[in-house]
């Protein structure tokens, strides 16, 4: 089963970036995201980061997460058109042909847009944070965030958070096969899936719960909040990093320039 | 070592002692093994030797606990108790932090304030102490139970302390990975290390074993040398299990009972040329099997054999990927999952992951809501008695011990009245007594005609329970063989 956000072991160029350098890379890709809302731009951002996650090695990777994507697209469209009707009508969810309540909810032109917008968006944060995640190993994130200076525990509950979820992810599929093999039959579609929570999600939880107690006594009794820690094997900023920490401040400062003159 | 001195501890929110004036002592390089029935204390004890009580935990603690020669309670904080010892818990999985083998353990040893180098060497000691170097790249997610609680293991090794304590660390494992965690644990002993190890297979550490302790209800029962402890029959029963005439006693009723009169003839699973794979891996070969109404099959073999996999199939679970699987007459692939389930009922190896009800009661009654019965009162009351869990009918599944979880399990499945039963190691975390209670009930069940399969690493169970053994290895049948008793 393939698991989500979890670190895969492969030797790509985005593996040997030192993790600065990644985090970089996310925080520009993540504000150009966030501040552009020029189309075509997003489109081509989404294209320039699966060619990043191709040339990685980690194009399968990548492929997985589309479903949940293209999920989270109609999701988003859908909502831009019930709550942010503007620009041009090009039709109605219920049809006007039918009489009495037909014509309802206009399907407008800069909802459909503006739902384009905020899907290509959430891509490319997505992306771009799975990216980071599954070609770093946890304890050179670790090692970074120290250098950030951000307090051990937080770093710790960010790494466990990640960490966790493909335990659960493979827990909630047992717990399922036990409750299937007593009958159970949720059902396929929204109402399926609404009754199917009580059964899977309270073992679930209560597990977790169990499992997080052990787990917190393991990070203690291992010293992994107070020891005086041996610093090594760490990543050297090398040339490559050079060569991309240039690329994105001269993106960057680009990128500035049109935002400024409202090109974009 | 370790000193605990009249200990009470009662947990936040219950009335009862989970431990109740215990006192006992580890001196220095000896291996104390701790056994007795689910809910006994055992880990709690665990606990509070480890000073864990003492720092993590509210509740109501009397007594002191030493740990060479400094009281529990005058450490500062759980890190500084860090510095004199390991422990290792059950949940070999809740252990792992980080993402690869090696990182697991090197990060322990990162936080020791150590030159670089020697934590380079220390590693790879480590990792060849507990074999694990040929594993160091890979995920937890991709290791085994053995392989994970090696890694629990070697992490708490990094940390370099004389005194282990251990709590179940081969509760899930197979025959061969509790060896090597045997094998290793031996070998700390060698060094000098003091061990104090929470086990039920006391078979398997009879040798390096000093002080044998049996606990119930909080308090130490029986404690010495092992064969002193042992020469008490109450409490062998409980320290080593016993399945001996659990089939012979039966046997006769059996024959007589049972709908299939003569077994051979009524198969009630066949499975032909089965195979099936996990993406590329191959999990059964070929599989080709007839299991006749009324019989007690026991199937063994190491983890990773195809155990699993094959069971699964039984209920629709999986669908081959060739070849057919039908059970009572029907092709698994055109019936469906609800509809096998009036067939076969499945245990698995953890209870805990289907229980969700507010009681015991309710909990049972799930399976039969799905099944569309109405009128369950009866059907639930005989389900529980049937396991001797009528009296807790009204509790929270939750709160039940370990036997009495398992059981509960087995509960909720006879009471939809599969005609076959089929249980994962169902004995899994249990003490002797409780595991013949739950082979017993099994016996009865297949008395009252359901076909009996069993997926067990107990070889005890294998031969005294089940009328005929199926080995399997790398996803084939090897062998077959029914058991007859001399």
């Amino acid at each position: 089963m393939a698991e989500i956000l979890a670190y895969v072991h492969k030797d790509g160029f985005f593996h040997r970036l030192h993790p600065f350098t990644k985090i970089a890379f996310i925080l520009l890709f993540g504000l150009m995201s966030i501040l552009t809302t020029n189309l075509v731009f997003l489109i081509a951002m989404v294209l320039v980061v699966l060619v990043i996650f191709w040339c990685a090695n980690l194009g399968k990777e990548v492929l997985e997460q589309f479903k949940l994507i293209a999920i989270m697209s109609i999701v988003l469209i859908g909502i831009t058109i019930l709550t942010m009707p503007s620009g041009e009508t090009i039709g109605h969810i219920i049809p006007s042909a039918i009489p009495v309540i037909g014509g309802f909810v206009p399907i407008t032109t800069g909802a459909i847009e503006f739902g384009l917008v905020l899907t290509f968006r959430f891509m490319i944060l997505i992306c771009v944070f799975q990216l980071f995640v599954i070609s770093t190993q946890p304890r050179d994130i670790v090692q970074t965030m120290e250098r950030l200076r951000i307090p051990i525990d937080y770093t710790l509950m960010f790494l466990i958070a990640l960490r966790f979820i493909p335990t659960l992810q493979i827990e909630g599929k047992r717990i399922h096969e036990a409750q299937v093999a007593r009958g159970y039959n949720p059902g396929a579609g929204f109402m399926g899936k609404l009754r199917s929570v009580a059964p899977i999600v309270i073992p679930l939880v209560s597990n977790a719960l169990a499992r997080a107690t052990v787990l917190g006594l393991t990070i203690d009794i291992r010293g992994y909040r107070t020891g005086i820690k041996t610093r090594m094997r760490e990543f050297a900023f090398k040339r490559r990093d050079y060569m991309t920490v240039c690329a994105i401040v001269l993106t960057g400062c680009g990128y500035g320039i049109l935002l400024i003159q409202q090109v974009l | 070592m370790i000193e605990l001195e009249q200990i009470s501890y009662t947990y936040p929110h219950t009335a009862q002692k989970a431990l109740d004036h215990l006192s006992f002592s580890i001196s220095r390089g000896k291996c104390v093994l701790v056994t007795g029935p689910s809910g006994a204390g055992k880990t709690t004890l665990c606990l509070a030797s480890a000073g864990i009580l003492h720092h993590e935990y509210g509740g109501k603690k009397e007594g002191t606990v030493t740990l060479d020669g400094k009281e529990v309670s005058t450490f500062g904080s759980l890190s500084e108790v860090a510095r004199t010892l390991g422990i290792v818990f059950d949940d070999a999985e809740a252990q792992m932090i980080f993402t690869t083998v090696e990182e697991e353990i090197l990060s322990a040893l990162e936080y020791r304030g150590l030159d670089a180098a020697v934590v380079e060497k220390r590693l790879s000691t480590i990792m060849e102490k507990t074999h694990l170097t040929e594993l160091r790249n890979r995920s937890p997610h991709h290791l085994s139970g053995g392989q994970k609680q090696r890694v629990a293991l070697a992490a708490t090794l990094a940390l370099g302390n004389d005194i282990l304590i251990l709590d179940e660390p081969t509760s899930e494992l197979d025959e061969r990975a509790t060896s090597r965690i045997v094998e290793i644990l031996r070998s700390l002993k060698n060094e000098g290390r003091t061990i104090l190890l929470v086990e039920h297979k006391f078979e398997h550490f009879r040798d390096m074993v000093d002080i044998l302790v049996v606990m119930e209800n909080g308090r130490i029962t029986a404690m010495g040398k092992p064969e002193e402890v042992l020469s008490d029959e109450r409490i062998r029963k409980i320290v080593v299990a016993d399945f001996s005439g659990i089939r012979s006693g039966t046997e006769d009723k059996a024959a007589e009972n049972s709908p299939g009169k003569n077994p051979d003839t009524v198969p009630i699973i066949s499975v032909k040329d089965l195979v099936f794979s996990y993406d590329k891996v191959q999990a059964l070969d070929t599989i080709s099997l007839t299991i006749a109404a009324g019989e007690f099959v026991a199937i063994v073999g190491e983890n990773g054999s195809g155990k699993t996999t094959l069971v699964k199939h039984f209920n629709g679970l999986l669908m081959p990927k060739s070849g057919t699987v039908t059970i009572a007459g029907k092709d698994t692939r055109v019936s469906s999952t609800t509809e096998l389930s009036r067939q076969v009922g499945l245990v698995f190896q953890n209870p805990d992951h289907m229980f969700f009800a507010d009681t015991v009661y309710d909990e049972v009654a799930f399976g039969l809501k799905n099944l569309g019965i109405t009128d369950m009162d009866v059907i639930i009351r005989a389900a529980l008695e049937e396991v001797n869990l009528g009296h807790t009918s009204a509790l929270y599944p939750r709160w039940l011990s370990r036997g009495e979880r398992q059981r509960l399990a087995i509960a909720c499945v006879i009471a939809m009245q599969p005609r076959i039963i089929v249980l994962d190691e169902p004995t899994t975390g249990l003490d002797g007594n409780e595991a013949r209670l739950v082979m017993e009930v099994l016996k009865r069940l297949q008395q009252k005609g359901h076909t009996i399969v069993i997926i067990t690493h107990n070889q005890e169970i294998a031969g005294n329970c089940a009328d005929r053994i199926l080995r399997m290895d790398g996803g084939r049948i090897i062998s077959d063989t029914p058991v007859r008793d001399a």
